[in-house]
């Protein structure tokens, strides 16, 4: 048989269990194991590997769902999208999706948006660097270019507006003391939140944004002018850019058309 | 940058010691760097293999490139390899003797060939296209196997052995992978050993495997066995004191108890040759 034909059967039987049958003829038979069960181990194994790594990519959702229940929805996710790329961490963007179609969490679909909010840390996390605009440079820009301003966030930002209160949940999940950390009991799940999450260096930062910063932050990542902002945020804008700034949430400027 | 001398036995970075190596910077020898996880240009986690590198002698070791798949050849992660390596010259690169890729799915996990002659011919143009890109002779591994297929007519050290000559690369050998893959498949470990050409070894590799009953999983999730270290001696006896490292990746210990296990492995160089 081929190299590839072969390679095709066994790697099927290890994303699609009716195939272990027509890869096992493959395989010999050998002392306690017959073939169907040696093919088992690498089906076992690979989905053990992808098991392990999503759990590490979303341990607050296993948590909430359980180990068993976690095992059994990361099994068929495998199963139903297996890896394409050898970069593992570009796996696992689909599982809150794959989620949200389980019937067992139709009425829970804040365990859902937890999720996707750790697929956000996980993303915000493997971001490439950037550097970030001289903003003293801003006072040089001539009129015409003060009209075409708009404003950055970091590349790695990532801006969630959720119906359920997934930064709160998730602190309360973690084993670290953060100040604004509540119990899970003390947590009321009808509560909306907006969060943002970058990095920074080194340092992953997660943000329960107030109403107005998420307002200013959602329209900087629709690429206002500056001129939009100031018609939008009126009075406010000096205290909402100057709040941004602070907090290292815009990274640079540009005085170009967005392509 | 010129690379640094790989002597004595190092461990396998592992996300979480890189804080504290670089805080404490702890008299290791030398660390495997697990290439896949550290390929993305600009990234965190480049940025961590690059510091590292900067204190310490490294090898890069990948599980990605597929060198047994019959598909092409992943551009981006020769690409990704590469500039890696001609930014932090590692001694050498290491991927292992396997497929990980087929059908457009990747795998994650290393899958046995099938031990033939058309095989050999085709992993070699496989490895001498790789070292081509790379522009570096490359290190191959033999993985732990569960498998033998019916197809297969030359027994696995012939088959590593018949490669490496060919493609003219050099022999990462995996004494636990050895151990675990001659009870699963009843071979002689030694037999192994003695049919592996001497000059053609690099480095060795120790992990911890599991005895699930009825048959042995490499798990790089425990302390190396009692039986693994002692074909490590042998090993040793026949290969001289090689470059050796201490893979451990599931249920990570401490970086002491990690660097207890490269300790343990110096004691038996020093016994073996005793």
């Amino acid at each position: 048989m081929p190299l590839l034909e072969l390679q095709q059967r066994l790697i099927s039987a290890i994303f699609q269990r009716d195939q272990l049958a027509a890869a096992a003829n493959l395989v010999k038979t050998q002392g306690r194991l017959n073939s169907e069960q040696r093919v088992g181990i690498y089906r076992n194994s690979a989905h053990g590997i992808l098991l392990d790594y999503l759990e590490s990519l979303y341990p607050v959702s296993l948590e909430l769902v359980g180990t068993e229940f976690f095992g059994r929805a990361a099994h068929n996710f495998i199963d139903q999208a297996p890896p394409t790329s050898p970069f593992l961490a570009e796996y696992g963007v689909g599982f809150a999706e794959h989620l949200a179609q389980l019937p067992a969490l139709q009425e829970l679909m804040w365990i859902v948006e937890v999720t996707q909010l750790e697929w956000a840390r996980h993303a915000a996390w493997h971001t490439v660097n950037q550097a970030s605009s001289d903003f003293t440079q801003l006072e040089t820009l001539s009129a015409q270019e003060q009209a075409e301003l708009r404003f950055q966030l970091p590349h790695s930002a990532q801006l969630l507006s959720s119906t359920a209160p997934i930064h709160s949940i998730w602190l309360a999940h973690q084993t670290e003391p953060y100040a604004d950390k509540l119990s899970f009991e003390e947590i009321d799940l009808q509560t909306a939140e907006q969060v943002l999450i970058f990095r920074e260096h080194r340092h992953l930062h997660q943000i329960s944004l107030n109403h107005d910063d998420a307002a200013f932050l959602k329209a900087v990542q629709n690429q206002a002018t500056m001129n939009e902002l100031a018609e939008q945020f009126a009075e406010q804008l000096p205290w909402l850019f100057s709040i941004a700034l602070q907090n290292a949430w815009l990274t640079g400027f540009t005085t170009t058309q967005p392509v | 940058m010129t690379p640094n001398p790989i002597l004595g036995c190092g461990i396998g970075l592992r996300f979480q010691h890189i804080d504290q190596i670089l805080a404490e910077k702890p008299p290791i020898p030398w660390l495997e760097i697990l290439a896949d996880n550290y390929l993305t240009p600009g990234s965190v986690q480049q940025d961590y293999a690059l510091e590292i590198a900067e204190y310490y002698p490294v090898t890069l070791h990948g599980v990605g490139m597929s060198l047994g798949a019959s598909d092409p050849f992943n551009e981006t992660y020769f690409q990704r390899l590469k500039a890696l390596a001609d930014r932090i010259q590692p001694a050498w690169i290491s991927d292992h003797l396997c497929w990980t890729s087929a059908h457009g799915w990747v795998s994650h996990d290393l899958l046995p060939l099938p031990y033939t002659e058309a095989t050999i011919k085709h992993v070699v143009q496989r490895i001498r296209e790789a070292q081509d890109r790379l522009e570096r002779r490359l290190v191959i591994e033999n993985v732990s196997s569960y498998l033998q297929y019916q197809q297969s007519s030359l027994t696995e050290w012939e088959f590593i052995t018949a490669v490496a000559e060919e493609a003219d690369c050099k022999i990462l050998l995996d004494v636990n992978n050895i151990y675990v893959s001659a009870f699963n498949h009843d071979f002689d470990p030694c037999k192994y050993l003695d049919s592996i050409p001497i000059e053609r070894v690099q480095q060795f590799h120790l992990a911890g495997y599991e005895d699930k009953g009825t048959h042995l999983l490499d798990t790089h999730g425990a302390k190396v066995s009692d039986p693994v270290w002692g074909l490590y001696a042998l090993a040793l006896k026949r290969f001289g004191a090689l470059p050796t490292l201490i893979e451990w990746d599931n249920q990570i210990p401490s970086l002491e108890e990690l660097l207890a296990e490269t300790h343990k492995a110096m004691e038996t160089q020093i016994y073996a040759f005793a």
